[in-house]
């Protein structure tokens, strides 16, 4: 890529979001941000990384924390705001990457090289892929499709200004139910390169 | 009836809605306190002198104004001037200055180190807000740790707890002793010969205690220790001129609080007046440390009080203070008891100011019921409330703050670890306190 192209993927769970990210990415030679964030943060910070991964896009306990101005008790507010520093940091070195999750759309808007994405899925492939990658009961990775939403959905909420999954927020929502994973990649390959063309 | 179910609902709500940490407190605050005057005082009451006694500025020029009920202004003038002084502090380099200094004067040694930010911690708080305290001492904490290659997690919580409880110690160290003061008129040193005795105390302990936990930390921490890389105090301070001027301020500032029930001169009157010289002294910075007042807090006080107000004046608060006083049975130890344990409960998972605020008026409808000094209540009330935030990561503002920087700093310190540490430490604050009251007052 020529000019700086930034994309962030939000998705649900097991809706191969984060494969497609991972497609699009080695597509177009753009860096790929995800988890391994954390290993970074955890060397510039010189934080034990099982901290960070404990603790990583999960929503604060209501009940447990407080906020005073800037400062939050809640390790799920520090860790997240860790992350969205290392993605400003990221975006202003100039460098074109996918992440997935995060909040990016968020905390990236206002960027005009930002591509915000959002990937879904039909509930019963949903399943299916859960059931296939966690090797478990159809019941249990209905409640496991459930629970994850929602701990994502309160994430990124808390820290957003949209609400998760609103197309409103989103230049692109894809069921990737609809052509498949590896088709989804693609199709947004294409749509990311006719982007990039009209920065 | 309805309009006391009404006041009840609204500060239900308004609870709810701190708690929920969604909408910024502030603006909690003083929508409920519109609701208030509006519903509660328009609608059900349709009491147009309650809503003038709640903001309470018909008596501007009386003496009552700053001792009667509704909202607390002299609250609210003392802690913006504090602001002020204490932004012109921090702007000079005042506070990394005085700690960089106390740890060279200890020679940099784990225990005297530990020792000494527990004292200075505390001592600072009996002037300034804890928060301020905490935000500059776990800051240099951090750094002494990096450099001295000691875990600062022990100090910072140490010096955290002796921010909460310095602060008991004077009526201006935290918020709910200047509302306690300015509300019955107490002077700082009412406070210091009282509250403050128990601190004295509390903290003899306190240090003895921090020390038996983290023994072993300290122990470990003795060797590894680079005095060649230390920094000079001296290069905490970015203008010797503003460092002088607002070491002097801050002086004033001491002498005045502790002389004014002699000098006559309110808290608010200091308050406006140190912050006043505090920006005739900043010259061309007067506009940077305006802007950096925390007005939200100051809007948040203004609509809390008249939140609480409107418990007041629909006889809320007398129900509730008829009940203390049906469950002591009059007994006046019974009644320390429980404001202070009660206190000390709400106050390790609520705000202790919304708290306090609402205490207050209880303790004032308890006393004048039960024919006792109101004095002995309100120092329950302000021992509780002000020790009772140390037990939990939330209970305070100097905890949230003190465990945000240690964090950031990647120094992650959780509920489990907060509490097993300073949970015990506030229950002896608190167990020492009412037995000195028991003693004492009883």
């Amino acid at each position: 890529m020529d000019k700086q192209v930034i994309v962030s993927i939000s998705r649900e769970f097991c809706s191969g979001g984060h494969q497609i990210g991972e497609a699009v990415a080695k597509a177009l030679g753009m860096g790929f941000c995800d988890r391994n964030m954390l290993d970074e943060i955890a060397q510039r910070k010189n934080i034990r990384i099982e901290y960070l991964e404990k603790y990583d896009e999960k929503p604060r306990n209501l009940l447990l924390s407080r906020r005073v101005g800037a400062f939050s008790n809640s390790i799920e507010d520090i860790i997240a705001e860790m992350q969205f520093e290392y993605l400003r940091d990221r975006a202003a070195s100039g460098e074109s990457f996918v992440v997935v999750g995060r909040c990016a759309d968020s905390v990236l808007r206002g960027r005009k090289c930002l591509i915000p994405v959002f990937v879904m899925g039909d509930e019963e492939d949903k399943i299916a892929e859960a059931c296939r990658r966690y090797n478990i009961s159809r019941e249990e990775a209905a409640a496991k499709m459930r629970r994850h939403d929602r701990a994502r959905k309160q994430y990124h909420n808390r820290y957003s200004e949209g609400k998760w999954g609103d197309s409103r927020c989103y230049d692109l929502c894809i069921n990737s139910s609809r052509l498949g994973i590896e088709q989804t990649a693609v199709l947004l390959t294409e749509y990311i390169r006719q982007r990039a063309a009209r920065f | 009836m309805v309009a006391q179910i009404l006041a009840v609902v609204i500060f239900a709500v308004m609870f709810a809605l701190i708690v929920w940490d969604k909408i910024e407190r502030h603006i909690v605050t003083l929508g409920c306190g519109l609701l208030t005057l509006a519903l509660v005082f328009g609608l059900a009451m349709r009491d147009g002198g309650a809503v003038w006694e709640t903001l309470n500025i018909g008596s501007i020029f009386t003496p009552g104004f700053w001792y009667s009920a509704g909202i607390n202004w002299s609250t609210i003038l003392f802690i913006a001037g504090m602001m002020v002084m204490v932004e012109g502090m921090a702007r000079a380099g005042f506070f990394q200055w005085l700690c960089m200094n106390l740890a060279r004067l200890v020679h940099y040694k784990p225990v005297p180190l530990f020792v000494t930010f527990m004292l200075i911690s505390a001592f600072l708080s009996m002037f300034i807000d804890s928060i301020t305290v905490i935000l500059f001492l776990a800051a240099v904490t951090v750094e002494l740790g990096k450099l001295l290659k000691i875990d600062p997690v022990p100090m910072i919580l140490s010096e955290i707890f002796c921010a909460n409880l310095g602060g008991s110690a004077t009526m201006c160290g935290d918020p709910p002793n200047i509302i306690i003061g300015t509300s019955l008129g107490y002077s700082f040193w009412d406070f210091l010969s009282n509250t403050g005795v128990m601190v004295a105390i509390s903290l003899v302990l306190v240090v003895f205690y921090f020390y038996f936990i983290f023994r072993k930390e300290l122990a470990d921490a003795a060797g590894g220790f680079t005095p060649e890389n230390l920094p000079d105090p001296k290069s905490a301070i970015r203008n010797r001129r503003d460092f002088a001027v607002s070491s002097v301020i801050f002086a004033c500032a001491v002498v005045l609080l502790v002389t004014h029930a002699q000098t006559g001169l309110t808290v608010a009157f200091i308050g406006m007046a140190i912050a006043l010289v505090t920006l005739l002294a900043s010259g061309r910075h007067m506009l940077f440390l305006l802007q950096r007042v925390d007005y939200k807090t100051l809007l948040f006080f203004v609509g809390l009080f008249v939140v609480v107000s409107g418990l007041e004046q629909t006889g809320v608060l007398e129900i509730v203070a008829g009940f203390i006083g049906n469950v002591s049975g009059g007994n006046l130890r019974l009644m320390v008891a429980i404001i202070i344990w009660l206190s000390a409960v709400a106050s390790a998972f609520i705000d202790n100011i919304p708290f306090a605020a609402t205490m207050l008026p209880v303790i004032r409808s308890l006393a004048a019921v039960q024919g006792i000094d109101p004095a002995t209540l309100a120092w329950a009330l302000s021992m509780g409330t002000d020790i009772g935030g140390s037990a939990t990561p939330i209970g305070a503002s100097a905890n949230v703050v003190g465990l945000s920087v240690a964090a950031k700093n990647g120094h992650f310190i959780g509920w489990g670890r907060y509490c097993k540490v300073s949970a015990p430490a506030t229950v002896i604050v608190v167990a020492v306190s009412m037995l000195f009251m028991f003693v004492r007052y009883c």
